[in-house]
């Protein structure tokens, strides 16, 4: 499930009024997130919840759904 | 009729001058052949051991002995990805990584680069050393790329090893891919192996349309423009006027799309016929907008591989240096895919051409938004236009110098066009290279034209009987081997 505040996360970096995210969704799919932009909405999530992944653990998500079972498993931690 | 077996003999032997090309007759006789068992043997097994037969067979023609190293690369990485996979230890799981790296890339650095570091040693260090007796196996940048997107993507978690070593195999050796690419992921390949594309009316019309175009974009385009004028200026250039050396760059440009992109056609639609639905590789890349738009439209396969197996984990690793970050994977990624492209300076200086119009195009980006905004163009036709037009000079720019044969070459074009132009000799040019003239206008049309033009022509042969696809594809054929009055020539792509 997506969170509303990881959707906040990443409508606000990518300057988007709304977009439908789902599980399922590749990051390719939502507007303006692109090969370069990449770091900045990975980054932006790693400031607004104060995490830090490791590369590997960014290099096996899928799709927005692992990306967002990542950010729950560290914020599980935290 | 006395049929002379040593000759017949011979022809199924490996010979480096005469490989098994998709356009020769005899191929055409052997796939034939082939897709009629496959035709009356359903079972996917079976199909799957004749179409391992056949890549060997393919294979072992055009690069003898190096059958064998095909073969050891694809036990070696079977196993390294069982290894990656079946280890708990992350420890353990990296080595099997890490095994499979080197392996890969030094059987890769030593067929393809020890010669040229050689080459760098003698001219930086004064050193004498004898160039090594080293024969490239072909297509080995093709199938090491993915044997390496497999273990990868196995280490990566997004799909787990094949069990079968022999559908393995088949993913490595498909004679459609194995000289140049595309270089599918494993991940999209191997479960066609158990559920092949239905071979339907419109996957035979798709087919029949991808190898008819193949065909002629490739030996009837690119061919005949090459042997006829391109290949005369390059070889040349101070011979020639500013202006047939820019349309020669014109020619060059128009060439080596419609040489790789015939040769991938033809690959894709072999493929179709025997089940297998490739990626696709090519997507009209000189309408791109951009540098980075044309990476997405160009080698669609290889850049893909960059971007998933060396660029992001790069950029990821650098984020914190945010656009410095992805100026610096940007850097790396393109370098190395000159280097992948062959041993020598020019196609580095390719690469790095690229690199650098991209970063370039990375910092100046809120730039360039404001100036269009100002000139009130943003969003406009003109605005397109402008951005198309600027994009493909700058990638023919750069093929300069991948296809001169020395940088002083490459110089010489360019100062030619710059202090020789002479464009009062355009007529004479139309006059003297007629057909190159029009065979590059018509190349240059189709491709501007409207992507949905090629949906059109395909849903044409679908709705026409397959005895007027085989008149057509005869047709593509005939006139493919009219263009070709010297013998064929080798496809590009193939020394990379």
């Amino acid at each position: 499930m997506i969170t509303p505040e990881f959707k906040a996360s990443i409508l606000k970096e990518l300057r988007l009024d709304d977009y439908e995210i789902k599980d399922e969704t590749l990051a390719n799919q939502i507007p303006g997130w692109d090969s370069i932009n990449h770091i900045n909405v990975i980054s932006a999530i790693e400031k607004d919840f104060s995490v830090r992944f490791k590369s590997i653990e960014i290099l096996k998500c899928k799709n927005i759904g692992d990306l967002q079972n990542l950010l729950t498993s560290k914020l599980a931690k935290k | 009729m006395f049929i002379d077996i040593n000759k017949v003999a011979s022809l199924f032997k490996f010979d480096q001058y005469d490989p098994l090309l998709f356009a020769s007759s005899f191929f055409l006789f052997l796939f034939l052949g082939l897709l009629l068992i496959l035709s009356v043997i359903k079972e996917r097994k079976i199909q799957s051991f004749l179409l391992i037969a056949f890549s060997v067979f393919f294979y072992y023609k055009a690069s003898g002995d190096f059958i064998l190293l095909l073969l050891g690369a694809g036990i070696a990485n079977y196993l390294i990805g069982k290894g990656i996979y079946r280890n708990e230890s992350q420890g353990i799981k990296r080595f099997f990584l890490l095994l499979g790296i080197v392996l890969n890339l030094g059987v890769l650095i030593y067929f393809k680069y020890t010669n040229f570091f050689i080459e760098i040693y003698n001219s930086a260090l004064n050193g004498s050393i004898d160039a090594w007796d080293i024969i490239q196996p072909l297509g080995i940048s093709f199938y090491i790329f993915k044997a390496l997107s497999y273990i990868f993507d196995i280490y990566l978690e997004m799909h787990e090893p094949e069990e079968s070593f022999f559908d393995f195999f088949l993913y490595l050796s498909f004679f459609p891919a194995i000289l140049s690419g595309p270089i599918d992921r494993a991940g999209d390949f191997l479960p066609q192996i158990k559920n092949p594309l239905p071979f339907t009316n419109s996957t035979i019309a798709k087919a029949v349309f991808l190898i008819s175009l193949g065909l002629l974009k490739k030996n009837l385009i690119a061919d005949y423009i090459s042997i006829n004028f391109v290949e005369r200026v390059f070889d040349e250039p101070s011979r020639f006027t500013g202006v047939e050396n820019l349309l020669a760059v014109y020619g060059y440009t128009l060439q080596i799309y419609c040489d790789f992109s015939g040769y991938t056609d033809m690959a894709i639609g072999i493929g179709m016929l025997m089940g297998f639905k490739m990626m696709d590789n090519f997507n009209y890349p000189f309408k791109a907008v951009s540098v980075t738009d044309f990476w997405r439209r160009w080698h669609l396969s290889l850049s893909a591989w960059l971007q998933n197996y060396l660029f992001k984990p790069v950029q990821i690793g650098l984020r914190s240096f945010r656009i410095w970050g992805n100026a610096a994977a940007i850097f790396v990624t393109f370098t190395l895919c000159g280097l992948w492209h062959g041993a020598s300076y020019n196609f580095i200086i390719w690469g790095l051409l690229h690199a650098l119009f991209m970063i370039f195009s990375l910092f100046t980006k809120d730039i360039r938004d404001k100036a269009a905004a100002f000139l009130k163009i943003k969003g406009t036709w003109f605005h397109s236009f402008l951005k198309v037009f600027i994009t493909f000079h700058l990638i023919a720019f750069a093929w300069i110098f991948f296809r001169a044969a020395s940088f002083e070459k490459a110089e010489t074009v360019l100062k030619q066009i710059i202090t020789f132009f002479q464009p009062e000799v355009f007529p004479q040019f139309v006059d003297a290279f007629f057909p190159v003239f029009i065979l590059m206008s018509i190349g240059y049309l189709i491709h501007f034209l409207p992507s949905r033009l090629e949906l059109l022509a395909q849903s044409f042969m679908e709705r026409i009987t397959i005895a007027g696809q085989a008149v057509i594809l005869a047709l593509a054929i005939w006139i493919s081997a009219q263009a070709r009055f010297a013998d064929l020539q080798p496809f590009i792509y193939f020394q990379f």
